[in-house]
């Protein structure tokens, strides 16, 4: 058998439907998945580089919630699949072919879409998650699965015990066999030896068809359940002795590897943190494992002196990421994330910010610890995320503190 | 006395389980295609479905999933010649296949499980 045989009879689904109500107002206009991230990025580009840097290229992306912006997106940027060679990846929304339901959970929306399954008739399918930041080798977990020949094998996070609550909690044994799970414990129990640490459902699963199939059909004859993999499907195949685990480590240094589930206003701020810092945990560089993503076609970015009454002043840009058409003329940016065609003037200042394309920042406006959505116009001498009390009268601010402002917001009224 | 819906465009296959399962102690209702199956499943409540899956205009697959859409709680019985639709994903939401046969001892005995245990569990 080739050794690509595995992957030829491997079909994936992507959950893309996230409504991500603890992300708003950056999923006003669009689903969790594309949200932007990195400064070219939307969030879902990161799940399906894995996708095609692990050889997985038949897929399929069931989509729910303000799909228009995640379809441009995958239309424009994703059009990379040779149709005629077997590959796909085509977008499926409720088609409602059975009845008028829409996908009531990530389980639903696997069983209104049986005959997709059917049609192909794979040996295993993986399903994914849309709104995950990680880089992740499926072809490893794929070889993992055959190996242990369980009919699901999940992918396992060590993650820090804070914040564990609101993930499954994976209890295994030596073989990496799960012999406990619970959905999103008040008190995660943490690895054996490590106190501070637990170990979670990534959300990344890997399933025999059949099982799959047999256990998303038994949920939707049940009534109490919220057809939901981690709630619903997970925990009766654990009782069963039916779910292996697949470590997610680095596969050079064997450390647990970076995986950051967008669920909240501050996750997502945090991970955009993460990708200034000096050495960040997830390098964006590598040419081995390339997140690829649409781009409009820009100019290089620039940085100039801006020259006012005052004098002159350099544009400088420290420990920035900066996307393409942006120009820093006379201001300086810190630790901050400049999407495509921003453009921040003379005397401004931007530190540990995200600002999306096409914002536009006046003269001596400064801004700390904001993100701001595409095209805001920023008024010239504004001051946000200095007075934690003006600001809060004014705009969003999240528990931790970081200030959001909504795409197109009028500042000038 | 619980409702059993047959659901067959074979006249006489809908006449015998008719029969049958009369006399098994079941009442019972007839549709002869999956359109009016459908209407009966709201407006008559059955407590238990036979479902052709060979049939003209929707088929049993289809009916099936819908059916379940409309309440997922109604047993539902796969009746076929064709046992290659066990292989059909699209069935596996059913409680029971059964064969089609003149002899319909098999048809009635599922029939009496799937509702005796319905019982049991209300």
């Amino acid at each position: 058998m080739s050794s690509l045989q595995p992957f030829r009879k491997t079909l994936t689904i992507i959950l893309a439907g996230g409504q991500g109500e603890r992300l708003y107002p950056l999923t006003k206009d669009r689903s969790k998945p594309a949200v932007p991230f990195g400064g070219v990025y939307r969030i879902i580009d990161f799940t399906l580089s894995n996708c095609i840097n692990s050889g997985l290229k038949r897929i399929y992306a069931f989509t729910q919630y303000k799909s228009f912006s995640l379809d441009k997106h995958l239309q424009r940027g994703w059009n990379i699949f040779s149709y005629e060679a077997g590959e796909f990846l085509y977008r499926i929304p409720p088609q409602h072919r059975i009845g008028m339901k829409w996908y009531e959970g990530t389980a639903h929306a696997v069983y209104h879409n049986i005959y997709l399954l059917e049609h192909n008739k794979p040996e295993q399918v993986f399903v994914l998650s849309g709104d995950h930041i990680y880089k992740m080798d499926y072809g490893a977990m794929l070889a993992s699965h055959l190996a242990h020949d369980l009919p699901l094998t999940l992918g396992a996070a060590v993650v820090p015990r804070e914040g564990a609550h609101h993930f499954g909690i994976l209890e295994v044994d030596e073989n990496w066999r799960v012999i406990g799970f619970a959905e999103k414990p008040a008190r995660p129990r943490t690895v054996p030896g490590d106190p501070d640490h637990c170990l979670v459902n990534m959300g990344v699963y890997l399933f025999d068809t059949v099982s799959l199939v047999r256990e998303v059909c038994h949920d939707a004859r049940r009534t109490e359940t919220s057809h939901d993999f981690g709630r619903d499907i997970i925990p009766p195949m654990v009782a069963k002795n039916q779910v292996c685990a697949y470590p997610f480590r680095d596969t050079k240094s064997e450390e647990p590897a970076y995986w950051r589930d967008i669920g909240t206003l501050d996750n997502y701020y945090q991970a955009s943190m993460d990708l200034v810092s000096r050495r960040p945990q997830i390098d964006l560089y590598d040419r081995d494992w390339p997140i690829r993503a649409w781009r409009a076609p820009a100019p290089p970015a620039k940085s100039v002196h801006g020259v006012t009454e005052d004098g002159s002043m350099p544009g400088e840009m420290t420990d920035s990421i900066i996307g393409g058409g942006t120009i820093v003329s006379g201001a300086k940016v810190e630790r901050s994330i400049l999407g495509s065609f921003v453009k921040i003037n003379s005397y401004g200042r931007v530190s540990e910010s995200i600002l999306m394309d096409g914002v536009q920042v006046g003269r001596r406006a400064e801004l700390n610890r904001v993100i701001i959505d595409k095209n805001v116009i920023i008024p010239e001498g504004m001051v946000i995320g200095h007075d934690p009390d003006e600001d809060r009268a004014h705009f969003q601010v999240t528990e931790g503190g970081v200030i959001v402002i909504p795409k197109e917001m009028n500042l000038h009224e | 006395m619980k409702k059993v819906l047959i659901v067959d465009d074979e006249p006489h296959l809908r006449l015998l389980y008719e029969t049958d399962l009369r006399r098994a102690g079941f009442e019972t209702m007839t549709a002869a295609n999956a359109e009016q199956g459908l209407e009966y499943v709201d407006t008559m409540h059955p407590d238990l479905i036979v479902l052709d899956i060979r049939m003209a205009g929707m088929d049993g697959v289809e009916a099936l999933q819908r059916i379940l859409d409309r309440d997922n709680t109604i047993p539902v019985i796969l009746n076929t010649a064709y046992s290659s639709y066990r292989e059909n994903f699209m069935t596996w939401a059913a409680d029971a296949y059964v064969t089609k046969s003149s002899n319909t001892s098999e048809l009635v005995e599922t029939v009496r499980e799937l509702l005796n245990e319905e019982m049991v569990q209300n």
